[in-house]
């Protein structure tokens, strides 16, 4: 599984000089991490509108308490954690329904022509987003951030503030129930 | 192969079979020790349905990974923060986050 650090940009002097006050340097901190906090937080709402309102509070939220940040852990996993947990403000305040997998995903599969063998690149990435969005909040979380976003188990559990035991059941059960969705679209798996 | 294998050794067999399940992504990421990860190779080796499971996982994980960066915002994300940012009166207006 290739995994991927956040921006590769020693931003340890911009978290110093932003704890101080430093509001240019806290904006620097901002384009560095804006559109990776975004990508994170638009499979966790439910909209462009939600994904843009989510990342920029988060920044606030980071903003007004970075004087508290105290540097046990890498400042992009404490922002991810603000942006997540932003995100999860905001979808349990919507109350959403909670929709099933089963009767978000297959649907649409089972709805095509005959059994579609022939994976187009497009239909599986669209299956896969499909299945991302459908997945339960809680497991949702995990594999956004280990699978798509490429981080560490680590890094990943700390940012949801879970052990590393209930992180990996987690994103286990995720993977387990996007492979199920998107089954039709993968070549040469059978396997029921 | 799998036949002799369930016949031979059922128990171990169907406990193999369990394991393999429940730690399928453990082993894709790397994180089981040598015996463990023996202890599944040796089992799908055997177990036809248990490999294509294996092949399925790996294969969904692996296009997982080439969603990233295909969410591109309809504008700038940074430029929206910045002004957020600006408007802000002081930094003492909020809740702060917890300490990480």
């Amino acid at each position: 599984m290739s995994e991927q650090s956040p921006p590769a940009v020693e931003d340890g002097a911009l978290v110093a000089r932003a704890r101080a006050g430093d509001l240019l340097a806290f904006e620097e901190l901002v384009r560095l991490y804006a559109d990776r906090l975004h990508a994170v937080v638009r499979r966790l709402v439910d909209n462009e509108h939600e994904a843009e309102e989510v990342t920029q509070e988060a920044f606030l939220r980071a903003w007004r308490g970075i004087a508290t940040f105290k540097g046990d852990s890498q400042f992009f996993t404490w922002l991810y954690r603000i942006g997540v947990n932003e995100a999860h403000r905001l979808t349990s305040r919507r109350r959403a329904p909670v929709t099933s997998l089963d009767e978000h995903l297959i649907e649409p599969a089972d709805a095509r022509p005959g059994p579609p063998r022939r994976v187009e690149h497009d239909d599986l990435r669209h299956a896969l987003e499909r299945a991302v969005q459908g997945l339960q909040p809680d497991q949702r979380a995990p594999l956004v951030l280990r699978d798509i976003e490429g981080l560490s188990t680590t890094q990943a559990a700390v940012i949801l503030d879970l052990s590393e035991a209930a992180f990996k059941s987690r994103l286990h059960r995720a993977r387990l129930a996007v492979r199920d969705a998107v089954r039709d679209y993968l070549p040469g798996d059978p396997e029921q | 192969m799998m036949m002799r294998a369930a016949l031979l050794h059922p128990l171990r067999f169907r406990r193999d079979h369990r394991f393999t399940r429940m730690q399928a992504s453990a082993y894709l990421d790397g994180e089981l020790g040598p015996d463990d990860r023996g202890r599944i190779e040796s089992h799908t080796h055997m177990c036809p349905p248990c490999a294509r499971f294996m092949a399925g996982l790996r294969r969904t994980v692996s296009a997982l990974g080439k969603l990233r960066g295909t969410e591109t915002p309809r504008v700038s994300v940074s430029d929206g923060v910045l002004a957020r940012l600006r408007d802000e009166p002081d930094t003492d207006g909020g809740a702060a986050p917890p300490p990480v």
